[in-house]
């Protein structure tokens, strides 16, 4: 019952693809032989319930743990992610839930962390601030974001605002992969539609969009695809279309052994 | 697709947060160079003693010392660390510069006491950023054993004989302003600038607002948190080594074991209120830890 055979996926080349993933941590077995396709202009939703190893599969994808066995390859290409910094230069953006912005920081500066530019004499590192304020201004109005002023530090922000900042930094620099840890968890309702325009149009762009959300509202609206993953294990997965919210609840909790779309095969 | 959230984002701006807060924040923020200069006002008219040239210079010479440590902890505390050593750490500089002075060469004295600063600033960034040490214990642990050992090896009793020319650094002038205020200015402007306008400066920032996020952006923070306590090492060399310029009034150039006792908390202070702030850092949610607005 592993993966479903009447939703198949798609024909075109993944963007990226996780293979038998397993980890451990001590004797607790945090994910077993776990598999995922994402691809691109597609928005993905993993969904489980607490524990079910959700965190640990993105953080594997986003090179913040490694695991202990199975393969990642983006672009049909095999990669190996030691660090953060790997699955960025590859691509593959994260926005965790801490969002790591500093707050003390204006907006420009924080979309810029780690990746300065410079001016005048190279050894000096000299910030070039008006270069990354206006490129950051365009980046946000490239994305359709109004937000308050560049200069503004980031703890003076809203969450949504927050949110949508660090989800345009991602998208900025991104190339391939954007993975989003509940990104509306915090947010109000007028905010959470705003950070989903956002999103939605950032699957336009034709990113590849790997969300985890325990708003299955949200999930019903925002995603094309649905893995489900329960104790450790990729349970099914389903076209959104072809499956609704009840049956999503009783695949996380384990009432249905799988989605009837992939099982009616 | 027809959900609310299908299609392209609109460009409809999140709300604005209300900034019923900026009168409180620009209070905040300049309040403290409004009561400075209304102190200086009213002690201008209070006291003849206080607007005499004399008193000015004297104080430009005597806060010299404390302004170079603050600079320095500056940047421990937008780090969001502690330098509780540094008064010790001059202390200690001060008594090697002289003791090679004496013996040896004024200009190698200098030369050896910034070293065993950076040294102390060494020892202090190796214990907090790679032993995990919290920096207000391992600073004020060097600062307890640096003390010691300073007044063991000498006995409690400052080090005479350093040649006279040399309080030209703690008790000269230059263009009529005292010398230890131009090394001041110096470092400030030197600090100064490498926190606003490198990457450098940005990254301690970064640290300090958020570690975390400072780390997922790939920001090697315990390289930078040693670089920092070097940094400050250095500092406190510099006011060591204005220290042997500064003798008791009427003697020659001295190493002053008991120099600088309690600098420390000064220039905390200094920092705190020019600005800085001592929250926990981590969230990302403290604006004041040294804000960096430009």
């Amino acid at each position: 019952m592993m993966t479903g055979s009447v939703s198949p996926l798609p024909p075109e080349q993944p963007l990226l693809q996780a293979t038998a993933i397993s980890k451990h941590f001590g004797a607790v077995v945090a994910l077993d032989d776990v598999s995922i396709t994402l691809f691109p202009g597609e928005i993905a939703g993993l969904v489980g319930d607490n524990g079910a190893g959700k965190s640990t599969l993105i953080k594997i994808l986003s090179g913040v743990q490694s695991a202990d066995r199975g393969t990642i390859s983006l672009d049909g290409t095999p990669v190996h992610f030691a660090s953060p910094s790997d699955a960025r230069s590859a691509g593959v953006e994260t926005v965790y839930q801490d969002l790591a912005l500093a707050g003390n920081m204006t907006i420009w500066a924080n979309i810029f962390l780690g990746r300065e530019r410079f001016m005048g004499p190279e050894r000096l590192q000299l910030l070039d601030k008006r270069r990354m304020a206006r490129e950051a201004r365009e980046m946000l109005e490239r994305l359709g974001l109004n937000v308050p002023p560049i200069e503004s530090t980031v703890a003076s922000l809203s969450g949504g605002q927050r949110q949508a900042i660090a989800t345009a930094r991602a998208a900025a620099w991104g190339t391939k992969v954007i993975i989003l840890d509940e990104p509306t968890a915090a947010l109000g309702v007028a905010e959470t539609q705003v950070v989903e325009e956002v999103i939605a149009g950032l699957r336009d762009k034709g990113f590849g969009i790997l969300m985890i959300s325990h708003n299955l509202q949200q999930i019903d609206r925002l995603t094309d695809r649905i893995w489900v993953l329960r104790r450790g294990h990729m349970v099914d997965h389903c076209r959104r279309a072809d499956t609704d919210l009840e049956e999503i609840v009783s695949v996380i909790t384990g009432a249905a052994g799988a989605f009837s779309a992939s099982q009616s095969a | 697709m027809s959900t609310p959230a299908a299609g392209r984002a609109t460009g409809r701006g999140l709300p604005p947060r209300r900034s019923r807060f900026d009168a409180l924040d620009a209070l905040r923020r300049y309040g403290i160079a409004v009561v400075f200069l209304a102190l200086v006002t009213t002690m201008l008219i209070a006291s003849p003693q206080f607007r005499t040239q004399g008193n000015f210079l004297n104080l430009l010479q005597q806060n010299a010392i404390i302004g170079i440590l603050a600079c320095g902890m500056t940047f421990a505390i937008i780090l969001g660390g502690f330098g509780l050593s540094v008064g010790a750490n001059a202390a200690l500089c001060s008594v090697v510069a002289a003791k090679v002075m004496i013996e040896v060469d004024i200009g190698l004295g200098v030369a050896v006491a910034l070293l065993a600063g950076v040294v102390v600033g060494l020892v202090n960034g190796l214990l907090i950023a790679y032993v995990g040490v919290n920096p207000f214990v391992s600073t004020l642990g060097t600062m307890t054993v640096i003390r010691g050992l300073v007044y063991v090896y000498t006995n409690a009793t400052p080090l005479f004989g350093v040649d006279f020319s040399f309080t030209r650094v703690g008790l000269g002038r230059s263009l009529g302003v005292p010398n230890p205020f131009w090394i001041f200015l110096g470092v400030a402007l030197v600090l100064g600038s490498l926190l606003s306008l490198t990457r450098f400066g940005h990254h301690i920032y970064a640290i300090g607002g958020n570690t975390v996020a400072a780390r997922q952006m790939g920001i090697d923070i315990r390289r930078m948190r040693l670089v920092v306590y070097m940094l400050i090492g250095v500092c406190a060399a510099a006011s060591g080594i204005i220290l042997v310029g500064q003798p008791a009034t009427g003697q020659p150039a001295t190493g002053q074991p008991a120099g600088a006792l309690g600098y420390e908390l000064t220039a905390i202070a200094a920092v705190i209120i020019g600005g800085a702030t001592l929250a926990a850092s981590g969230d990302g949610h403290h604006p004041r830890r040294g804000r960096c607005d430009r």
